[in-house]
């Protein structure tokens, strides 16, 4: 006989086999992601580059994919983030059965649900195989989740500090989800209610009509209050504050880890608003505004709107399932960048961790489980439907590489990114070396062989050499007009002509695909 | 049947049948004399029995001062005389023997001298506790040097005798000459080698601190006796429970120490308490005299005798123990009531290689002043959380100073307290863990007075980290056989809690003072020291290691519910700072005067454990 332990450990290990597989083929037919490629470049240059090994590892975003990656870097740096991501995922699977075996729902049916979530999801297998942070933020949000319901269970103060653990790594996956934070305060003060001495029969509006009105609970009240903040929100507001610290000390600027194009892919990475409506053809940007997006995220997330047709608890429960509601009016109030994948998936991974603690014997074992099923179903679809109406350049890719007549299985195709860096990597030497300027060819650079002959930002003589690059360099890999990064970057198309202006450089494209054109300066 | 004085008592009306009945039942089971079971528990005054004993025709007479021919004492046993409160004092001119008796009319220990001496005996009164006083200097050499030297003779290697061995300061030598060697030849390689060694070791040595909080986190609501079981316990079938009180120059706690053994629910009959008083500390001695009301201890008199430490006075009571299990209180210690009952029920409930449970601590002044706020935090994360956290990995848990509740016999067999060690609980249970035995945690708790005065409170805790340091010393004399005898979770267990406890205290305010020069002065020297990666290192080591402990004192809070304590907890570096005072001053003794016992002065606090409680209770709203 099997244990239980060691199936979910058999599972698990399944799903970890299915996603290699999946991410093989699809990295082979060309897709990669260009948060992952930014991580894999970065390791590059952490374990392959000298210079100022500090400024790429100490002021780069440390987010728990970055950091996974560099543990997970000998699998190679193309892949380091695509396996972790499959990790967290694995994980989150991991602890999700977990969680089923430990709840009173019927097992088996809950478990095929969930299976056919992390299998077929559009969104899950993204997470997955993209390498990008959504797997961490789903894997990290609903552990921050879970502790909490064990911490109303539970009432022991370990739950709340794993919840404040897990809230540190979750803003160190996505610092959007800092202000997460604000939207637990109404909760907390209501959970505060709970280690004070009032009548526990009463409703909670009683009990803390109670509380206010008697001084000495009043101020038991107000101290529980502060010191329940504080220990939910130390550690991620520390964290983040020691992180602003460091960087001011090394990078100059607080704020060089969120801000610069170096440090976070972020800044380069996601687009803005005005762009995404300029020039992409999907529907959900439009429902990414106050109330809409709210009530559009819950609506692909039928497993969220199932977890509270079956909640069975206490009231301050009940709103902490709704803090994501709240968190998603904070964020977009100030708004400029599309939202993508990840805050679609808070939903859904509050409603699986909602409906585990919270979904039980309301109706009865059998339509439960019928619901559960077909909520899961339903998520799926939901998840197709997000995918063809995505705005997001790289999710729309996706979605079109699926749609396509593609034969999977043919000759491997190599993308844009591939051909560039191999050429790049025939041409650089160090007595010929080639100007890159990795804000922008991240990409470029993480299929690279070998950083050698490569002159990169990095280096204290890249701004001698941005005055007069014939001077040292002997190529320039430039950005073109169409390049989406064409204006994160010196070297770009823009650039090339005013060089020609003042430094009388005469460059001759050697190498060019859509977005990149290789120059012989020399 | 025998006359004594307690009959002559019942004759005038000053005593009752049903009293002498409990007494003479008591006093059978311990092997006393009735008046020393009158006197010791709680049923008569030393007050009114003076006054019988004057009206009677007895006056006492002052045996202190008294000549006295040692060769009738050195015939009788000191736990005989103690048992029975008599001294031979001399022959008079007819060839009687004058034997001074805490009860002269003591028909049946007349008799007995008699026999013993063969010769007329005349009884002459004096006070029980001047007789103890005579007793314990005259016949407790023996005993005295016993509890000094019995656990160097038994087990020299767990003996803090000897502070340094040879090996041990070659190493201590061999290192600081290693560090000055690389310091001369490299000096600013050398220095930010050890800046970040230091660094790092201090960040790995709170989040050490931090994971075990967490893990005994877990634990919070864990009942190990619930109130049902203390409830269910028929106190018949209790064992006698010995309760060892040393205490120096506390003349001004007796009465409060009194009322705080009144107040523990456990027969009468079974509690056997010792007030272990040094042979030099007339004041204390005076105070119980001078009572109004009946004691419910007994007093022992530890004769003189270096080193002057308590675990030398506990070794010294421990001769004279009768119960089966054994704690210690300090004489300000409140003891939560049902606390003796729930040890018996849970070493009852153990395994048999449980001999030691620890009570948690805790102060009832917790609100005085920052410093007793911060004291209170420490001992909150200390024994509610980080305990039961070792407990649960299965490294040998440092004791605490007081409520550790012992099997006696086993307690016996590990050779007591080592005197020489000024932190004799944590040295102890190292001990019990290399024999294999288990530190069990009990769930109750015992309320102190926090230390509320700054150098009262560096003088303690010296003391504290001198131990630590001590114990380190003899555990760490033969690493391998430390292995050997605890495990590698064991040994680094030990090492990180004791061990190197004090080495982050004495390296944080240099730390510090580094991080500080570095920012405030930015001098040029210090940015060669100081090369970018090395400062961010060190700038994350530092601050992230002050929040994770600033986290570690919040977390403290949760358990008893101190939440208007948590905001003190940000004070938690300078706090620290005041531990390293500490640890330096502990350093220096340590080489300067290694068993010195630095005093801790009790009873500064203003407030009364009683009080403390009524306002806990108010602010609770029950």
């Amino acid at each position: 006989m099997i244990k239980e332990s060691n199936r979910i450990q058999l599972l698990t290990l399944l799903l970890v086999f299915y996603y290699v597989i999946l991410s093989w083929i699809l990295h082979r037919n060309g897709f990669e992601h260009t948060e992952s490629l930014f991580y894999s470049e970065k390791l590059k240059i952490l374990f392959e580059f000298k210079e100022n090994t500090l400024l790429t590892i100490g002021t780069t975003f440390p987010s728990s994919v970055f950091i996974a990656s560099i543990i997970l870097s000998p699998f190679g740096y193309v892949f380091a983030p695509i396996a972790a991501s499959i990790i967290f995922v694995a994980i989150l699977f991991y602890f999700v059965v977990f969680d089923i075996s430990e709840s009173k729902l019927a097992f088996k049916p809950v478990l095929i649900s969930i299976i056919l979530l992390f299998v077929l999801h559009p969104q899950f297998v993204y997470a997955a195989i993209s390498g990008r942070n959504i797997a961490a933020i789903m894997l990290f949000l609903y552990m921050l989740f879970r502790s909490l319901f064990l911490y109303y269970r539970t009432q022991t103060t370990y739950y709340l500090s794993l919840a404040s653990i897990f809230l540190t790594i979750l803003v160190f996956t996505e610092i959007n989800f800092i202000w997460m934070i604000l939207s637990f305060f109404p909760f907390i003060a209501l959970v505060s209610v709970d280690g004070i001495k009032v009548s526990k029969d009463e409703p909670p509006i009683f009990q803390y009509y109670q509380a206010l009105n008697i001084r000495s609970l009043r101020r038991k009240l107000a101290n529980r209050t502060v010191s329940l903040y504080l220990i939910l929100f130390l550690l991620p507001l520390a964290a983040y504050y020691l992180f602003r610290l460091l960087n001011e000390a090394h990078a100059g600027n607080a704020t060089y880890f969120l801000s610069s194009q170096y440090a976070n892919w972020r800044v380069t990475g996601t687009a803005p608003l005005n762009t995404i409506l300029e020039l992409t053809k999907g529907k959900n940007v439009a429902k990414q505004t106050q109330l809409i997006f709210q009530v559009f995220t819950i609506v692909l997330a039928p497993t969220f709107i199932l977890s509270l047709v079956l909640f069975k608890g206490k009231l301050y429960e009940l709103f902490t399932l709704l803090v994501p509601i709240f968190f998603f009016s904070i964020i977009l109030i100030n708004a400029k960048f599309y939202f993508t994948t990840e805050y679609y998936m808070v939903m859904q991974i509050i409603g699986i961790a909602g409906l585990l603690f919270f979904g039980y014997n309301k109706y009865g074992q059998k339509i439960t489980t019928g619901l559960i099923i077909g909520a899961s179903c339903i998520s799926i679809l939901g998840g197709i439907y997000y995918f063809s109406e995505s705005n997001d350049y790289e999710e729309h890719d996706l979605y079109m590489m699926f749609n396509s007549d593609k034969k999977w299985f043919g000759p491997k195709q190599d993308t844009e990114l591939q051909q560039m860096a191999e050429y790049v990597a025939s041409v650089a030497s160090p007595e010929t070396p080639l100007l890159i300027d990795d804000a922008a060819a991240y990409g470029i650079m993480a299929h690279l062989p070998s950083l050698q002959g490569l002159i990169l930002p990095l280096q204290k003589s890249f701004v001698t050499v941005i005055e007069n690059p014939a001077l040292v360099a002997s190529y320039m890999c430039i950005a073109k007009r169409n390049n989406r990064l064409h204006n994160t970057t010196v070297l770009n198309a823009y650039n090339i002509l005013e060089m020609k202006e003042r430094l009388g450089l005469k460059p001759i494209r050697v190498f060019e695909t859509e977005n990149w054109i290789v120059y012989s300066i020399r | 049947m025998p006359v004594c004085a307690l009959n002559n008592m019942i004759n005038v009306g000053l005593f009752t049948t049903g009293k002498l009945e409990q007494i003479e039942e008591i006093a059978a089971e311990f092997e006393y004399i009735n008046i020393k079971t009158a006197l010791n528990f709680g049923f008569l005054t030393r007050k009114e029995y003076v006054a019988f004993l004057e009206r009677a025709g007895f006056p006492l007479i002052d045996v202190r001062n008294q000549e006295i021919d040692e060769t009738f004492v050195a015939q009788c046993d000191l736990l005989h005389l103690n048992s029975f409160l008599y001294l031979p004092l001399k022959e008079d001119n007819k060839g009687v023997l004058i034997v001074a008796a805490a009860d002269p009319l003591d028909e049946k220990l007349l008799g007995f001298l008699e026999i013993k001496f063969d010769k007329k005996v005349s009884l002459v009164a004096a006070s029980d506790l001047d007789i103890t006083w005579m007793i314990n200097k005259l016949r407790g050499e023996y005993y005295v040097k016993e509890a000094v030297f019995s656990l160097m003779r038994k087990d020299p290697m767990s003996s803090g005798i000897i502070t340094f061995t040879d090996a041990q300061l070659i190493a201590i030598f061999g290192f600081i000459g290693v560090f000055f060697l690389f310091l001369t030849l490299y000096f600013i390689n050398a220095f930010i080698f050890f800046n970040l060694f230091f660094s790092c070791f201090f960040l790995f040595a709170i989040v050490f601190k931090l994971y075990i909080a967490l893990k005994g986190s877990r634990y919070e609501l864990h009942q190990a006796v619930t109130k049902e079981e203390v409830r269910a316990v028929v106190n018949s079938t209790l064992p006698v429970y010995t309760i060892l009180l040393p205490v120096y120059k506390e003349d001004k706690l007796i009465r409060k120490l009194i009322w705080n053994l009144r107040s523990l629910d456990y027969p009468r009959g079974k509690l056997d308490v010792k007030l272990l008083i040094e042979e030099d500390d007339d004041k204390t001695l005076n105070a119980v005299r001078n009572l109004d009301f009946p004691a419910n201890f007994e007093t022992i008199v530890v004769p003189y005798h270096l080193p002057k430490t308590k675990p030398k006075a506990c070794n010294y009571g421990l001769f004279f123990c009768k119960g089966k299990y054994l704690t210690i209180y300090d004489a300000e210690d409140v003891p939560d009531s049902d606390q003796l009952k729930k040890v018996v029920c849970l070493f009852r409930k153990l395994p048999k290689d449980y001999i030691v449970l620890q009570g948690a601590l805790n102060y009832f002044n917790k609100n005085e002043n920052l410093l007793t706020r911060m004291f209170t935090l420490e001992y909150s994360y200390w024994f509610d959380y980080m305990l039961p956290g070792l407990q649960s990995l299965d490294v040998p848990i440092p004791l605490g100073g007081t409520s550790n509740h012992f099997k006696l016999d086993k307690l016996l067999e590990l050779g007591g307290w080592d005197p020489f060690n000024v932190t004799e609980d944590a040295d102890l249970g190292v001990r019990v863990f290399e024999k294999r035995y288990k530190v069990g945690v009990v769930n109750s708790t015992t309320f102190e007075e926090a230390n509320n005065e700054p150098f009262n409170w560096i003088r303690q805790r010296s003391r504290w980290i001198k131990g630590y340091m001590q114990t380190t010393l003899v555990h760490m004399r033969n690493p391998a056989r430390l292995v050997q005898k605890i495990g590698w979770k064991g040994f680094f267990g030990f090492n990180f809690f004791v061990g190197l406890t004090p080495i982050t205290f004495l390296i944080y305010p240099v730390l510090l003072s580094f991080f500080v020069i570095y920012l405030i002065f930015d001098l040029k020297v210090a940015r060669v020291l100081f090369p970018d990666w090395v400062l961010y290192i060190s700038i994350f080591n530092f601050v992230a290691g002050n929040t994770l402990m600033i986290y570690v004192n919040m977390l403290a809070v949760f358990k008893r519910r101190y939440y208007e304590l948590i905001l003190f907890a940000l004070f938690n570096p300078l706090y620290w700072l005041m531990h390293s005072i500490s640890a330096y001053k502990g350093l220096w003794q340590l080489v300067y005067n290694p068993f010195y016992w630095e005093k801790t002065n009790h009873g500064l606090t203003k407030m009364s454990h009683s009080a403390a409680a009524a306002s806990a209770v108010n602010a609770n709203g029950a």
